[in-house]
């Protein structure tokens, strides 16, 4: 559904965007993660043709944003964080325009668009009317009115209250569940992008540093549950053995790089010691994405020496 | 499609609040002149240059002469000023209020959105251009007979003379000047907009408009510049006042509507140049 090859973007000299390569499948919640500055918003501006590259190729729907913007836009829509209208128009209006720019809207998809994201009855009344949390559903709406297939959504919880963001993460598993659209979301929210995607890219100071299922990402690739009778023998028995780095807690185990948990209830099934459960250990996406900043941050020094 | 369009960015101009401003302004303007003539003795110099000249003063001393003698300094001042805040709305507001990045979200061509924003604007420019006209006849009616037309020749200056043309054609002159002032209100909206397609503030755009206009005058009535009237643009924005010349330098006026086609083609892809390559962020 998206395909960014080699992206490269500088303001002056500022690099934002440097060598992204990502593939986004068609079906899935893609979340970008990054901190302010990362060069997510500059990345969706490259999707959208609205941020022009200095080198790489983006493909949406199968088509290069830049060459065939019509084809590679039909079928796309777009909310950004923060929520403008024409203020002095209805927001039936609103959406007869913005949704114009695709194809016209018949009145009938407008009404549709308009009772899916909750907004009948106040869809007649001047956008300046309307609440933080109405614009957002507009937003909503006049993303869907062109029935699109890739959703992308750039900090659409921004300013919101917290019912605000637990009513837009119910859409956004809506959309998914009962529309099927790919979505590429991009958040400051972990907790949230947790919830939602099922894979994510991290950008770290204009580079990938991350691209992977959440599953991947929450799972802690050496750190194991182990529960057996003799928790002390089998630490020491293993750590001989050279199958574990370290222990903590009187449960947990660290693996040594390269070997899995199957190979750690192979050997203490052959020293005799029972295993009750070995699970591997659950991280937070928060968790995870601070210890990718730090290293990431930590391996910066050494690559400006090269 | 393309008209669906151009429909969406009319009901984007016409429902701000600000495009009515202009229309607004000719209304007080053109009334408090009319009125200035009907009240006071101003129009003894009009009597006595058409005594002077062997014409029938009430002949001529009519709705028509007094709306022409209101559209004069208005189209010279207040209509630029209009149009040039128009034209620097029509992407740097977009841009500044953020909307411009939810329409190129969608599959439609940044040319094609400047051309239908840059249509938007021609209409606008005429139909201010024609209610100058419109409203100037209008009110001056209330006040002043119809009947002929007398009106300065602003071309070589007052001293030089005036025209009187009798009702039916005065009528039509009067129309058809407004018609060719169009082309002035669209010239400086163009160059407006093509300065809003820059990365810059709609104030900003509008006022490098009116300073490049103004500019251009200065130079043109420097008298020691008078050969050189045809390289400015001013010169050629005024061709609408030749109308009212007894006999209108029907090549003249061809050679400046040319030019002015060519300044606003200009203006065009200068400004659709810009935009294309300019990146769009919040």
């Amino acid at each position: 559904m998206i395909r960014l090859q080699a992206l490269r973007k500088v303001f002056g000299q500022r690099v934002a965007v440097d060598g992204f390569d990502l593939h986004v499948p068609r079906g899935v919640v893609f979340g970008l993660l990054g901190h302010n500055g990362a060069g997510k918003s500059t990345t969706i501006g490259m999707l959208l043709g609205q941020v022009w590259p200095t080198a790489g190729e983006v493909r949406v729907c199968g088509h290069d944003v830049f060459s065939h913007r019509s084809q590679a836009l039909a079928r796309v829509g777009a909310i950004f964080e923060t929520p403008v209208f024409y203020d002095y128009l209805s927001g039936w209006r609103n959406l007869e325009i913005l949704g114009g720019y695709t194809a016209p809207s018949r009145p009938e998809r407008i009404r549709e668009v308009v009772a899916w994201v909750g907004l009948s009855g106040r869809e007649q009344s001047p956008v300046r009317t309307y609440s933080h949390g109405m614009r957002a559903r507009l937003a909503l709406a006049q993303a869907l009115l062109p029935a699109p297939e890739l959703l992308i959504l750039d900090e659409p919880t921004n300013g919101l209250d917290p019912e605000g963001i637990h009513e837009m993460r119910e859409t956004i598993r809506r959309l998914h569940a009962e529309l099927g659209l790919t979505i590429l979301l991009s958040s400051h929210l972990l907790s949230e992008v947790q919830q939602l995607c099922t894979r994510i890219a991290v950008l770290h100071q204009a580079r990938k540093v991350f691209d992977g299922s959440v599953a991947d990402a929450t799972r802690s690739r050496n750190r194991v549950r182990l529960r057996t009778d003799d928790f002390p023998t089998a630490v020491a028995a293993l750590r001989r053995d050279g199958l574990i780095t370290g222990h903590e807690g009187g449960e947990f185990v660290t693996l040594t790089d390269g070997i899995g948990p199957s190979t750690v209830v192979k050997r203490m099934v052959e020293l005799g010691l029972p295993v009750h459960a070995i699970q591997p250990e659950e991280e937070t996406l928060e968790g995870f994405y601070l210890s990718l900043v730090k290293h990431a941050a930590q391996s910066e020094p050494s690559q400006a020496r090269r | 499609m393309f008209f669906l369009q151009l429909k969406y960015e009319l009901w984007k101009l016409f429902g701000k609040k600000r495009t009515y401003i202009g229309f607004g302004a000719f209304l007080l303007v053109q009334n408090a002149v009319i009125l200035m003539f009907r009240f006071t003795k101003a129009t003894g110099a009009i009597r006595r240059a058409l005594e002077g000249g062997g014409y029938p003063a009430e002949a001529f001393l009519t709705a028509s002469t007094i709306a022409t003698q209101v559209v004069i300094p208005v189209a010279f001042l207040l209509l630029p000023l209009y149009v040039a805040l128009v034209g620097g709305d029509l992407v740097a507001k977009e841009a500044e209020d953020g909307t411009l990045r939810m329409i190129l979200a969608r599959p439609i061509s940044r040319v094609r959105l400047l051309a239908l924003k840059w249509l938007a604007g021609a209409l606008f420019s005429v139909l201010l251009s024609l209610m100058l006209g419109l409203f100037g006849w209008l009110f001056a009616s209330l006040w002043f007979p119809q009947g002929g037309l007398f009106a300065i020749q602003l071309e070589t200056g007052p001293s030089a003379g005036f025209a009187v043309f009798g009702g039916a054609e005065g009528a039509w002159r009067y129309g058809a000047a407004h018609v060719l002032l169009a082309t002035k209100a669209i010239t400086i909206m163009g160059l407006a907009f093509l300065f809003s397609c820059f990365n810059m503030k709609p104030a900003a755009a509008t006022i490098l408009a009116l300073s490049v206009m103004f500019v251009n005058a200065i130079l043109m009535n420097i008298p020691w510049f008078a050969d050189y009237k045809g390289w400015f643009i001013t010169h050629h924005l005024n061709l609408w006042q030749w109308m009212f010349l007894q006999s209108p330098p029907l090549a003249r006026m061809g050679e400046s509507i040319s030019l002015l086609v060519g300044f606003n083609l200009t203006f065009f892809a200068v400004g659709a140049a810009a935009f294309q390559v300019r990146d769009i962020k919040s």
